[in-house]
């Protein structure tokens, strides 16, 4: 029988074996239409299991099934699930009579085995099969949107894959930071060498002192001297003068065009990136980072040419005063380029480690300092200054341990070197006793400072794989930001004048990180003016459900759509500057009060401010600051009652004129009069605009038309308030719960 | 009602399929389908484990496993091995390190896999006592018990990474 085997979907190659023992249940008349490759066995063991799945059948090869394979048909099956373990998934094939874990699998897996257990589900209870095998393909198709090399998922299909890009992309990135200033530094190298032409001077009119001057007593010849000396160390000195200054003002052009990338990288980095990084380590590698990669480029294109042709030079003149002490001088050279390897492997992970350590403590300084508050009313300044100073002397500790390294290596070259410098005086002091008419004791004053000279170049080159190896951190840290994949922003599409604000959940799944779905099968029409409270205990899914609808997180299966386009489609920027969103917590920047109300349009006219500032019942307050719009606030805002910033950031929605409000919790954290400023501001936002509320407060919601119950990832409930009333379920318990209180202040957790 | 914590020979734990488990406390309450999970998978093992039912609410929570009788010890202990996946890695074989994306192969009790990493600053963990707390791109966790008892070839190539 000719196998099909071989072109069926399927996510990566099967063993020979597996393919051998599946080909036995191979049928002409029923081929396998897909095939998900497992990583583990039943018995949680590395192996590679499979399952294979036809319009009729299924097919598990597991070599703990009974003769290593399990076959069923899928008219029999009432339901397939996966159940997400820790680490490990499985899946579950359920019959009429019996229910089995057939087929378990790392995460690598679980999405693949999740749309196989939809697949079996659908069409063991009569879904149509072409159409659950357009989800398949689909599904594989999204799969396959890998970098051919390294397996990584692309940002979209064909894209660049990240981590691919040749080193010499790097190099050449990496080199546009420094090429608007290469006149400049073309010029510094030359500077440069015109200095060390100068510094070579010295040695030679020494020599031509010792040798000429004080023999013969020639006193014109001895100014004539130490006037070409005097000028060599003026033009030596005038030329470093200047070359330091102009160096110095290209590193800090290169330091600021390097540090405003990343920042503005920073900025356009997924929510994910920070759920993963923290900020202490992003700010480390924007503030010292750079500063390291600038040093050494500059090091790298000024140092490393001058330091190669002064060693060149002075290898010349050497072999042009005397070949064969030149060859003596070179003895060390071995020991100290070898040293230099081996030191250089040493030290490499110390520069992770020191800066790992580091990077702990900026995140410590991040962590504390902004909840000093919280530190003060809980008296744990002891405990907070206990675990600063153990992350500090963590860094000590390492830094210590590198110090060892890096502080005897250049001793122990610097010991060589000298070593040279004994053998040249002992051989050549020998040949000036024996033979002054030869070699003269000038020549070999001449010969001792150009050997001083010339191991200045080879300490450099010798040492320069240690700031290389620390540069090549710094790198690495950088680019972690740099080449991040950014937000997906491939949308074209713009919403250009009014946007009707129909909102629609179509099949929505969502895991942070595929450990839990924390949100699964969402399933939802908000018509356009809607008023929706969103209400659920707290981690059910309630904000993922608006980050998703900010676009936040986009990794997420099924779609969101905005007017009848996914919301994907948009592009970024467009998408957000319709939308107004209110926080729990509402965040202030240290700037005017002016400045935060008109922060999401920088262009508002004062009065277009003092205006939002009243719909959001803010002026009143603002107008008694002593400095009113200009109060200046604090940190995080610091000045001002959790209330007013809240209307603040109320101010701040009004300003943007947007289409789709967004509250999340917005009086959570006041008292009820100010609850009442805020709800009145609120209700006088909202009219027309489609509006999404999570609450705890039922009060909250009563201008509310549509509910949204959500529970452990899933709307359970969804109908206007009359409608879930009528339903008596988890909504209708929650009133009860409410109004037997009094005061509806019973938060959605006290129920049940 | 307050939290029911379960010691000692307060329990009986019968097995029922799929990782489930019956309670019978000393009271004579019987506690039927409970999942057993661990509220701390990477500090405690063994200590505070979580018996949820069907709806995921928490209907006790043992104290300490090892302190339980012999059978239903074994039992919980099945149950949460059955559950928890943290391949124990025991040697590494390999390291490949592409600007910042690792790729490891390891030797683990489950055998020899091989993972990329995607940020050795966030996904690699050390802890005070030794242990290393690895996450790999699809998020499946490894565990390197303590890096001190590695053998040589591991600690080397380990120790570029921490």
């Amino acid at each position: 029988m000719d196998s099909k085997l071989h072109n069926i979907l399927v996510n990566k190659p099967a063993s020979d074996d597996n393919i051998l023992k599946l080909k036995q249940y191979e049928l002409d008349d029923d081929p396998f239409l897909f095939m998900v490759v497992s990583d583990l066995s039943l018995e949680r063991k590395y192996a590679q299991t499979l399952i294979a799945v036809s319009a009729k059948r299924y097919v598990v090869i597991d070599p703990m099934h009974p003769d290593g394979a399990l076959t069923g048909n899928i008219s029999e099956i009432k339901a397939s699930y996966v159940k997400r373990m820790y680490g490990n998934a499985q899946l579950y094939v359920e019959t009429e009579d019996s229910k089995k874990a057939v087929l378990r699998f790392t995460y690598s897996i679980a999405s693949l085995c999740e749309m196989a257990a939809l697949f079996l589900t659908h069409v063991g209870n009569g879904g149509g099969l072409e159409e659950e095998f357009e989800v398949v393909k689909a599904t594989y198709e999204k799969l396959m949107n890998v970098c051919p090399k390294c397996g990584r998922t692309l940002v979209r299909p064909g894209a660049e894959c990240m981590s691919c890009r040749s080193k010499t992309k790097i190099i050449k990135k990496l080199a546009e930071y420094i090429m608007p200033y290469k006149g400049t530094l073309i010029f510094c190298m030359f500077l440069s060498l015109a200095g060390t032409a100068f510094h070579l001077v010295s040695p030679y009119a020494t020599g031509l002192l010792v040798d000429k001057v004080f023999p013969n007593k020639d006193v014109k010849m001895l100014v004539i001297l130490v006037l070409v000396l005097l000028i060599s160390y003026l033009a030596s000195c005038g030329i470093g003068a200047l070359r330091g200054h102009l160096l110095r003002v290209c590193g800090d052009k290169t330091v600021q065009a390097l540090r405003n990338d990343v920042y503005t990288k920073a900025q356009h980095l997924p929510m994910k990136f920070y759920d993963k990084t923290s900020t202490g380590s992003v700010i480390n590698r924007i503030s010292s980072d750079t500063t390291v990669i600038q040093a050494f480029m500059l090091r790298v294109t000024q140092e490393v040419v001058v330091q190669f042709f002064i060693l060149i030079g002075i290898i010349i003149i050497m072999l042009v005063l005397d070949w064969k002490l030149t060859l003596l001088s070179l003895i060390p050279v071995p020991v100290v380029v070898l040293g230099s390897r081996i030191f250089s492997k040493k030290i490499a992970p110390f520069y992770r480690k020191i800066w790992k350590r580091s990077s702990r403590i900026t995140s410590v300084l991040t962590d504390t300092l902004p909840n000093v508050r919280v530190i003060k009313s809980f008296a744990g300044e002891k405990r907070a200054v206990s675990r600063f100073e153990s992350h500090n002397a963590d860094w000590v500790e390492m830094d210590k341990q590198a110090s060892r390294i890096a502080s005897v290596f250049p001793w122990i070259v610097s010991f060589f070197i000298q070593c040279g410098s004994l053998l040249i005086w002992a051989i050549g002091g020998l040949w000036v006793i024996d033979s002054p008419e030869t070699f003269s004791a000038g020549l070999l004053v001449s010969f001792i400072s150009y050997v001083a000279m010339f191991y200045g170049p080879v300490n450099f080159f010798a040492n320069l794989s240690d700031s290389y190896q620390n540069a090549l951190a710094s790198v690495e840290r950088i680019f972690d930001i740099i080449e991040a994949e950014p937000e997906q922003d491939f949308g074209e599409n713009t919403m250009e004048g009014k946007v009707e604000g129909k909102i629609e959940f179509k099949n929505v799944n969502f895991s942070f990180d595929r450990t839990k779905k924390v949100l699964s099968d969402i399933n939802v029409v908000i018509e356009p003016g809607d008023i929706v409270g969103i209400v659920g205990t707290t981690g059910s899914g309630k904000s993922t459900l608006i980050n998703l609808l900010l676009r936040y997180y986009d990794n997420y299966e099924g779609e969101i759509l905005l007017d009848g386009v996914d919301i994907r489609q948009y592009k970024l920027e467009n998408y957000r500057s319709h939308i107004g969103y209110v926080q729990q917590e509402p965040m202030m920047f240290s700037d005017t009060i002016f400045n935060n109300i008109a922060y999401g349009k920088p262009n508002a006219h004062v009065e277009e401010v003092i205006h939002a500032a009243e719909v959001a019942n803010a002026h009143e307050f603002i107008a008694r600051q002593p400095d009113g719009y200009d109060s200046v606030l604090g940190e995080r805002g610091v000045g001002l009652s959790g209330g007013e910033k809240q209307r603040v950031s109320i101010a701040r929605a009004v300003l943007t004129n947007p289409s789709i409000l967004v509250f999340d919790e917005a009086t959570a954290a006041v008292d009820s009069e100010t609850e009442h400023l805020i709800q009145d501001a609120i209700e006088k936002l909202i009219s027309g605009r489609t509006t999404l509320m999570i609450a705890h407060r039922l009060s909250t919601l009563r201008k509310a038309n549509k509910i949204i119950v959500v529970d452990q990832g899933k709307i359970i409930e969804f109908g206007s308030p009359e409608e879930l009333m009528a339903l008596k379920g988890k909504y209708y318990k929650l009133i009860e719960i409410q109004s037997m209180s009094g005061k509806g202040l019973v938060s959605w957790e006290e129920d049940i | 009602m307050g939290r029911r914590y379960l010691d000692g020979d307060s329990v009986i734990f019968t097995k029922k399929d799929f990782c489930l488990v019956d309670a019978k406390l000393y009271d004579g309450t019987v506690l039927e389908n409970l999942e057993p999970r661990r509220l701390f998978p990477v500090s405690g093992r063994t200590k505070y484990i979580t018996l949820l039912d069907q709806q995921g609410k928490e209907q006790a929570i043992i104290r300490d496993v090892d302190n339980l009788m012999k059978e239903s010890r074994k039992i919980i202990t099945e149950c949460l091995e059955e559950y928890y996946m943290i391949p124990k890695i025991t040697a590494l074989l390999d390291v490949y390190d592409k600007r910042g994306t690792l790729k490891w192969t390891v030797e683990t009790d489950c055998g020899i896999i091989e993972f990329q990493i995607r940020n050795r600053h966030t996904d690699i963990k050390v802890l005070y006592d030794g242990r290393v707390l690895v996450r790999d791109s699809n998020d499946n966790r490894y565990e390197i018990v303590n890096h001190n008892d590695l053998d040589k070839h591991s600690k080397t190539l380990l120790n570029n990474e921490l």
